[in-house]
């Protein structure tokens, strides 16, 4: 029996990210949300306030989101400086964008709708900033493996793309 | 090692299959290269064949049954020449990485770190044949994910 490429390949791969209960449950967020900021204008009179719980532990994945948006503001930043890179660093720029919106899709975190400050500034040397750049890619490739390794199945999968994609650009970078 | 769960068994049988397409591809894709992309190919092929074997002995270790080999597999267009060639081989990785992608999720501990690292190598690799073949970007952004 011959295998068809496609065939083969689409029998195989599972959504790697199914969970569309997020939306339901950001909006039970917003609404809790809605009902806590009119319950602090309010003074409880009974002195139990049913909304006074812990507080959620942030997720362990929320600061990546900052790391993505901070690499594709550093590559944004390298491409404007050197011209003559831009050809490849504007995809590595897009791709760190992606992670981070598809890390705030599982995180729940809101995405910032302005550019962050938080970028380096880009070397006026192209292989001074090359250097920069690949080190900032490897730092970011080891943490998202290791994310991968510490993370339920559901977040495995995308955490693992990342860092594949991470080592790509180490890769791209040589 | 990790106990063997049946949606890992299932998801390294899918592995050693994409493996086994991988280092059938590479024969024809290496007799059109010549010089360091054809030495680039035979390292790749040989990448292959040890993670085929390890997948033998993994889920013959684990009990499970083994897909088996094809005479040949059907490839996605004709190799006519080196550019044809580079392309395949571009489309063998990117391929690849799929199955090993699907693998993590599948897994826990070391066997989830092996699926990890051949996830990562076929995206390395899949790049480092996009620049031998001039294709540009040479990263896609979610290595392993089916467009």
């Amino acid at each position: 029996m011959v295998l068809t490429w496609t065939v083969m390949g689409k029998t195989t791969q599972p959504d790697p990210l199914p969970d569309r209960t997020m939306r339901h449950s950001r909006r039970k967020v917003l609404r809790v949300g809605a009902l806590l900021t009119l319950g602090s204008a309010v003074p409880s009179l009974t002195g139990c306030d049913p909304f006074n719980q812990e507080p959620t532990p942030p997720d362990p994945l929320a600061p990546m989101v900052d790391e993505a948006l901070a690499l594709a503001a550093t590559y944004r930043d390298a491409a404007t400086t050197h011209p003559t890179l831009a050809g490849r660093l504007a995809p590595i720029a897009e791709a760190h964008a992606a992670h981070a919106a598809e890390l705030a899709r599982i995180t729940k975190v809101a995405l910032p709708s302005a550019t962050p400050t938080t970028s380096t500034p880009a070397d006026a040397d192209a292989d001074a900033t090359l250097t920069g750049l690949r080190e900032r890619e490897q730092t970011a490739g080891d943490s998202a493996a290791r994310a991968c390794l510490a993370a339920p199945a559901g977040r495995a999968a995308l955490l693992a793309s990342i860092a594949a994609a991470r080592a790509s650009h180490l890769e791209a970078l040589q | 090692m990790n106990t063997p769960t049946p949606g890992a068994s299932s998801a390294h049988a899918a592995a050693l299959t994409a493996e086994y397409a991988a280092i059938w591809a590479y024969g024809p894709i290496g007799v059109r290269l010549t010089g360091p992309a054809q030495e680039a190919a035979r390292d790749a092929e040989a990448t292959h064949r040890r993670r085929r074997d390890d997948l033998v002995l993994h889920l013959t270790d684990a009990g499970a049954s083994l897909p088996a080999d094809q005479a040949g597999y059907a490839l996605p267009f004709p190799v006519t020449d080196e550019a044809s060639a580079l392309r395949l081989a571009v489309a063998v990785e990117e391929r690849t990485a799929g199955f090993w992608q699907a693998a993590v999720a599948a897994t826990s501990g070391a066997e989830r770190e092996r699926a990890l690292a051949a996830l990562v190598d076929c995206a390395v690799r899949a790049t480092r044949w996009r620049r031998t073949a001039g294709i540009t970007p040479l990263t896609t952004s979610f290595p392993g994910r089916t467009a």
